[in-house]
């Protein structure tokens, strides 16, 4: 596969530490076009290994506006159903940028280990110093010993070394989008961490043309007044959700976008530092990033102020557990303080509501029901490596431009029916 | 005439920095672009941006831009910035002379960060 891509595939082998590598081939691409259509793909094909398949969507680390978008695909222990994480911060781009498209983890090791991916090799690295640590502090481990900040790790924390069915598999020191416990899925295999630093370089087939949709995209994206909201809370309301603004603005510190995604789906809160200090601050732990509306929403209907939401979910965080599912326990129990909430969690249980109930997670379904229509939309934002939120308020990123844009950027052609296809083949 | 950055309204998206990178490699690519989002800090959120001319080194704080001219003695007490390549060996920015439409770092960001001035 020659352009928009690094050309490689590779089965990990966890039980004999063997690596394979191979081509991506272009039949592939041209049969499943990309992301969770070709991580569905690798999953069958390797299902005998109960396999976690990392992958990225065809456009993600483009130009195209709203392209941050990784995917962890694997069977969740919740559900039984092949479920699709979105990894989104800079953990997609990370990954296409990596030397690898798509890797298939099967197995499990016999002693705790972590997959390092950087430039085109995978290392399967011993885990021992690492297991037992917060996602925290096993992400700082990994920045420091490798010397680089910019690593993006896959973690799970002691909810998922003891392979709770709570159990989320975080980025960096924040809360994904795993509501499927992919965490447990990790901790079983004794997989602690996934990290990640690429420094790739994808070819364009037609450059100046790609680039030129992508400008035009942009410039339109910004005269719309429904892709100019940044943040958490003016996303929530956007999706017809709560609206947060009001009991998070006064410690809000600032938005952060994920990759190239022009509204900021994030918003970090400041619970022990002044929200208002511009000076990089001297306080270690000042707050947390808010990256997911659905706990939000519960905490605050609980009756908890914004700071203790904000001390909650980087406990939550911390401990590789799923801030959704603690958030709708702890409301259930009547809990508000962080203190007792964070003493329920070595016990905590599911079912819980919260869980996804169709194969794409439902933090990007907030405000919405998860019908055919939602299900579409997340498909293309899945397998062209869009970000699933980003990609509801973005109107102008129709079906046909995103498929245009492909083949103005592969030589390929893609058509409607491929699509259609491939989404059928993710949804059966 | 040169870029100017409002480090308050960036996202730390990073749209420029693989724009730029784009202009600079005809692909896409991050480790030759001249504008780059700092993102050492995460825990502390705390985000600006880094732009290399061709006599200095511009870093757009929250706090203000600051402006380090290149040969000149920097504060030993500083920490250097976290970037794959260091933004010293990299090319100086060029203001897209010759792209039509200008800077693609300004074309690229989504919240207005980035101007002509």
């Amino acid at each position: 596969m020659e352009y928009l891509a690094s050309d490689k595939i590779a089965i990990v082998d966890l039980n004999t530490r063997d690596i394979i590598e191979d081509e991506l081939d272009e039949d592939l691409v041209l049969d499943k076009i990309g992301g969770a259509g070709i991580t569905k793909h690798l999953y069958d094909q390797h299902s005998a290994g109960n396999p976690i398949v990392l992958g990225t969507g065809l456009l993600t680390g483009t130009l195209v506006p709203g392209a941050s978008l990784g995917i962890m695909t694997a069977k969740s222990p919740s559900t039984g159903k092949v479920s699709h994480v979105p990894l989104n911060l800079d953990a997609g781009m990370e990954l296409k940028y990596s030397g690898f498209d798509y890797i298939v983890i099967k197995g499990s090791a016999d002693k705790p280990v972590y997959l390092w991916i950087h430039d085109g090799i995978l290392d399967i690295n011993d885990a021992g110093d690492l297991w037992g640590k917060d996602t925290w502090a096993a992400t700082d481990h990994i920045r420091d010993e490798m010397g680089d900040d910019l690593i993006q790790v896959l973690c799970i924390g002691q909810a998922g070394e003891k392979a709770s069915d709570l159990a989320q598999i975080g980025i960096n020191y924040w809360q994904s989008a795993d509501r499927f416990g992919f965490g447990r899925l990790c901790g079983e295999k004794n997989l602690k961490l996934i990290a990640i630093r690429g420094m790739g370089l994808l070819e364009i087939s037609e450059p100046e043309a790609f680039v030129e949709d992508c400008a035009e995209l942009i410039a339109a994206i910004r005269s719309n007044n429904n892709t100019q909201k940044q943040g958490i809370a003016a996303v929530s309301a956007a999706l017809g959700e709560e609206d947060l603004s009001d009991w998070l603005s006064p410690l809000t510190h600032r938005h952060m976008a994920c990759f190239n995604t022009p509204v900021a789906t994030n918003t970090f809160l400041f619970t022990d530092e002044d929200p208002a200090l511009l000076e990089e601050t001297t306080v270690t732990e000042p707050g947390f990033l808010f990256t997911d509306i659905f706990p939000l929403v519960v905490l605050k209907k609980a009756g908890l102020s914004a700071k203790d939401a904000g001390l909650v979910l980087k406990a939550c965080a911390k401990y590789g557990i799923d801030g959704a599912a603690v958030a709708e326990l702890s409301a259930k129990s009547g809990l508000t303080s962080p203190e007792e909430i964070e003493k329920t969690f070595p016990d905590l249980k599911g079912p819980v509501e919260s869980t996804g109930k169709s194969v794409f997670s439902p933090w990007a379904a907030m405000g919405q029901d998860i019908n055919a229509n939602w299900e579409r939309r997340q498909a293309v934002a899945y397998i062209l490596g869009l970000h699933p939120i980003w990609l509801q308020m973005a109107t102008d990123l129709t079906e046909k431009k995103l498929l245009d844009l492909a083949g103005l950027g592969t030589e390929m052609e893609f058509t409607p029916d491929t699509l259609d296809e491939v989404i059928g083949d993710i949804l059966a | 005439m040169g870029i100017q950055i409002d480090a308050l309204k960036c996202n730390a998206c990073m749209a420029c920095e693989l724009a730029c990178g784009y202009h600079r490699d005809d692909a896409f690519a991050l480790l030759s672009s001249c504008i780059v989002p700092y993102r050492g800090r995460e825990k502390k959120n705390y985000v600006g941006v880094i732009l290399k001319e061709e006599d200095s080194l511009v870093a757009a704080r929250p706090e203000g831009v600051e402006i380090n001219r290149i040969g000149e003695e920097q504060d030993p007490e500083k920490e250097a910035d976290a970037s794959a390549k260091p933004m010293l060996l990299r090319e100086s920015c060029d203001l897209c002379d010759e792209v039509d439409g200008g800077p693609l770092c300004i074309t690229f960001c989504p919240t207005g960060a980035i101007s002509m001035a």
